[in-house]
Formats: C-alpha cells, structure tokens, sequence
C-alpha cells in the first residue's frame, strides 16, 4: 500500500495515461530519457521489496530494439562501417535507442499502472463510463476463479470414476479436454441461475445504483489539477517547435533551448509528483508513530 | 445520440465504423498533420470504434441471460489463456460469435483483452488486441452458417484469425517503434513474428476443432432452452 492508492481511480488513470502518452508520442532524446528513469524510479517505488523477474528480458527487449532500427534503415549522414553493402549508420543507432528508451518506458509506466490500478478500481472507472459493461467485467471476473475451482472439482470427480487417465500426452489432452467441456456445461447453467437470481431482485427494473468507495474528493482535484498543468505546459511547448529533433539525415535541433529546458522541467516535475506523496506519506506515518 | 432502429443498417454501421475509421484516420494523418501521428491516430481509432461498439451494445435493452452468458464466456476464455502455448482463446471467441451472434463475439473478444491482460501486462496494445479478437468475433458472428457447415471453414476461419491478429499487431507494433509505416520493418516483424503466427493458427484450428461440436451443442441447447439471443 502506497499513498498513490488512496487517490481516487480516475486520478491514477490520468496520471499514468498522460505519462505514457507524452513518452510516446514525444520523440525527444532528453524527455526519453527523463521518462525512462522516471518510470522505472515509479515502478520500483510502487513494488518496494518485491523481486522484478522480467527486468532481463526488458533489457533484451531494449537491445534489441536499439540495434534492429540500424540493420533496417540505412538513412544518415555517419556512417559507421558497413555490412554487405548496407551502411550503418550512427544517426539510425540514436533513433534506434530512442525508439527503445521510449518503448521500455512505456511498458514500465504501464506496469506501474498495473500495481495500482487493482480489478475493482477498473470497475469503477468503467461503472462511470459504461454501467453495463463493467457490470459483466465484475461478473467475468468473479466467475474466473470460481471455474478454476470447479475445474479443479470436476477432475477430481472423474479421476473418482476411472475416466481421468494422465498416462500419455493424448489421454492427458482427451481428459482434459473432456473436463472442460463439462466445465462450459455446467458454468452456461451456472450463468442462466445468475441472470435469473439478478432478476429476481430487481435487476433491468430501473435505475441501478452502485456502492463505491471511492468519492472524488477535494484532495483528488488538487492531484488532478497538480497533473494536468505540467502535461498541458509540455504539450504546449511541444506544439510550439522547441521539442523538436530530427535524426535523418542529420541529427539537428537545439536539445537545450529555452523551451526545451521549461518542458524537461515540467516532466520531472511530473515524474517526482508519486515519489513525492509517497515520501510524505512515509513521513507522516514515521512522525505518528513515534508519538505513541 | 441518434439510435438507429433498422437493425440491417445498424448492423452494417456496426461493420463500416471500424473498417472505413480506420483508413480513414490513417490518411487524415498523413494529408493533415505531419507524417509523424500515425500512431497516435491508430490508436485513437483503435480505441474509438471499440468504443462506439460498447456504446452501442449499452444504448440497447440486453437481456440479463445474454449479458450473463457473454460474462460466462469471457471467463472461459481468460482461463484458457493460462494453458501454455497452444491457447484456446480466439477458439472460444469464435464459437462465440456463431452461436452467439457477430455482438456477443465481439464484446468476448474485446473484454477477455482487458481482464487476460491484467495478468499478461497491460499496454499501449491493449486497444489493438480488443479490436483485433473482437473483429474476429464480429465476422464469425456474420459467417456462422458457413463457419457451421463442416471442419473444413471452420479450420480456414482459424487460419485465418491466426493471420490476422499477427498481421494487425505487427502493423501497431511497427508504428510504435517507427512512429511512420514502413513495409521493410513490416516485413521484418511478421517475420520474427512468423512462429506465433504460425503457433496461433494451429492451436485456432485445434480447438476450434475439438470445441466446436461440443460446446457448441451446448450454447445451442442453451439459447433454445431458455430463449436466449
């Protein structure tokens, strides 16, 4: 449990969309790489004493992205050596590695998104968007572990009876496949009892009404508004030219101009926003806690 | 918002939206901004027409059975994401959409994306996995009394859907890694993609195969029972 928990959903959402969506659709080398560290500072904060399995294939993923970009284009101006007639060449390497940095970022803003955004809090920002479909996402939702556990339960039954047999490959698949097909049986009628129980309480008569307990409250909007106005400044200055950068066929544009150096501080910014109300979270719970 | 009561012309606005928005956008992309917003406008349009699809879908009375036995099917396809390697996912979707309807194909394809990707990662593809599972629901839905004829449509459908999903995916994936479109890197990922592609057909045909008689008796024998869609 983090501080950033406790916003409300949609404030999380904005947040982590807007975050993402500047460092994708942003080429720019310094945001790239603000973003990079940014996202993977966010994550490990979020996930604080847990194990990252997946970081080396993240890292894989970025080699190889980096290195695919100059094996396919052979546009720039420096060359570095060159391969069966194709030139490598240094401006096609930089967009490479930017291209990866930004790619990487993304999947690691997305992950830390994930760590907060838990199944009911997806619920309630599609409740407000569409009632009906959130409505049988929950339902989807409540019935995947309730099949597991008849699956479980079925096979148990038919190993009772002889008819699960796992001595070979294809009588492990026939059984299997038999168990699951008396598990789609059964949860189709399982999921007509539902509708019927729904109905019978009312359900499709009117109005529905839900039970949340996220409220947006004035702690929200402050977040909300803190959010926004960095994101709104650089998309500003990006629309004005100064975050422009070109890689073919020369590397051009002023990484450091007056502009530029306004957005980059407005992204950190960005990216300090959850470090920030993490640390005094911990710091209000360290100070409370002494008193007792 | 402007409800269309014909349902012939409705279902054919159905079809139309996802596949004239799409170009569509792609070339306001390339004549109205620069040529650099083509993955944001796929995205976009991505996300609008399944969109518009889920809005329509809540713009109309759906029985609670239906909505229960789609939620049932979604289920069904979440859990058959987690066996390895050959996966009955598009399968289900697709004997969905032909005993269900072309809409209930749709909606399990689009919402097993959203929950299966909780556990498989979330991501800026998440929107391009819906449509894509969701438009082989929708065209197995239209195709239901070719695709219930014999094995033989049936394992071309799967094929194809395999072919599909790798060809859409990769058109993204290009886009987000190269922000223009470029046939030679195209090339390039369907190619390092060519294993799953090919891993994706099989295991399509397989279960669609193995599931088709079975479950479809029961779907049948569901939506006759309790006179459902």
């Amino acid at each position: 449990m983090t501080a950033l928990s406790e916003y409300n959903p949609i404030v999380i959402a904005i947040y982590f969309l807007s975050v993402a969506g500047l460092a994708m659709f942003i080429m720019n080398p310094v945001l790239l790489f603000v973003s990079f560290f940014g996202s993977l500072l966010v994550f490990y904060t979020l996930n604080r004493g847990k194990k990252d399995r997946s970081k080396g294939m993240f890292l894989l993923l970025f080699l190889l992205l980096g290195l695919l970009n100059p094996i396919f284009h052979h546009n720039g101006t420096t060359v570095l050596f060159v391969v069966n007639d194709n030139p490598i060449t240094t401006e096609a390497l930089a967009y490479g590695f930017t291209s990866a940095t930004m790619v990487v970022s993304v999947i690691y803003w997305f992950r830390g998104f994930s760590t907060l955004m838990t199944s009911d809090k997806l619920l309630y920002v599609f409740g407000k968007i569409s009632p009906k479909f959130s409505l049988m996402l929950s339902m989807a939702l409540r019935y995947i572990p309730l099949f597991a556990n008849k699956f479980r339960q079925i096979k148990a039954a038919r190993k009772a009876l002889g008819l699960y047999r796992q001595d070979n490959i294809p009588d492990t698949l026939k059984s299997n496949l038999k168990a699951f097909v008396a598990l789609g049986g059964w949860s189709l009628e399982n999921g007509i009892v539902t509708a019927d129980s729904m109905e019978a309480r009312g359900y499709g008569s009117g109005r529905r009404s839900f039970f949340s307990r996220y409220s947006f409250k004035k702690k929200d909007l402050i977040a909300v508004t803190v959010t926004l106005l960095p994101v709104l400044a650089v998309i500003g200055i990006k629309l004005s030219g100064s975050l422009d950068f070109v890689f073919y066929p020369e590397m051009s544009g002023k990484l450091l101009n007056k502009g530029a150096l306004w957005a980059y501080a407005c992204y950190t910014g960005l990216m300090m926003l959850p470090l920030i109300s993490d640390a005094a979270e911990r710091e209000k719970w360290k100070s409370l806690r002494s008193k007792i | 918002m402007v409800v269309i009561k014909n349902s012939t012309i409705r279902n054919m606005i159905k079809i139309l939206v996802p596949f004239v928005l799409i170009p569509a956008a792609v070339a306001v992309g390339v004549f109205v901004f620069d040529d650099k917003s083509y993955a944001f406008v796929s995205l976009v349009v991505a996300l609008l027409s399944v969109v518009l699809f889920i809005a329509g879908f809540e713009m109309r009375r759906t029985g609670t059975g239906r909505m229960a036995l789609v939620a049932v099917l979604v289920a069904l396809t979440v859990t058959g994401r987690f066996i390895p390697y050959i996966k009955p996912v598009v399968a289900l979707i697709v004997i969905t959409g032909m005993y269900l309807g072309g809409e209930a194909g749709f909606l399990v394809g689009a919402m097993a994306a959203v929950i299966s990707n909780f556990y498989f990662g979330q991501g800026p593809w998440t929107p391009f996995q819906m449509l894509s599972w969701g438009m082989i629901g929708l065209l197995a839905g239209f195709l239901s009394k070719l695709l219930k004829k014999g094995p033989v449509p049936a394992a071309i459908y799967g094929i194809f859907s395999g072919v599909f999903f790798s060809m859409v995916m990769d058109v993204w994936t290009v886009l987000w890694y190269n922000k223009t479109f470029d046939v030679g890197m195209y090339i390039a990922a369907m190619g390092t993609a060519a294993p799953y592609t090919v891993l994706y057909a099989v295991s399509n045909v397989l279960w669609l195969l193995l599931l088709k008689k079975p479950l479809g008796s029961k779907l049948e024998r569901i939506t006759l029972k309790y006179r459902l869609f």
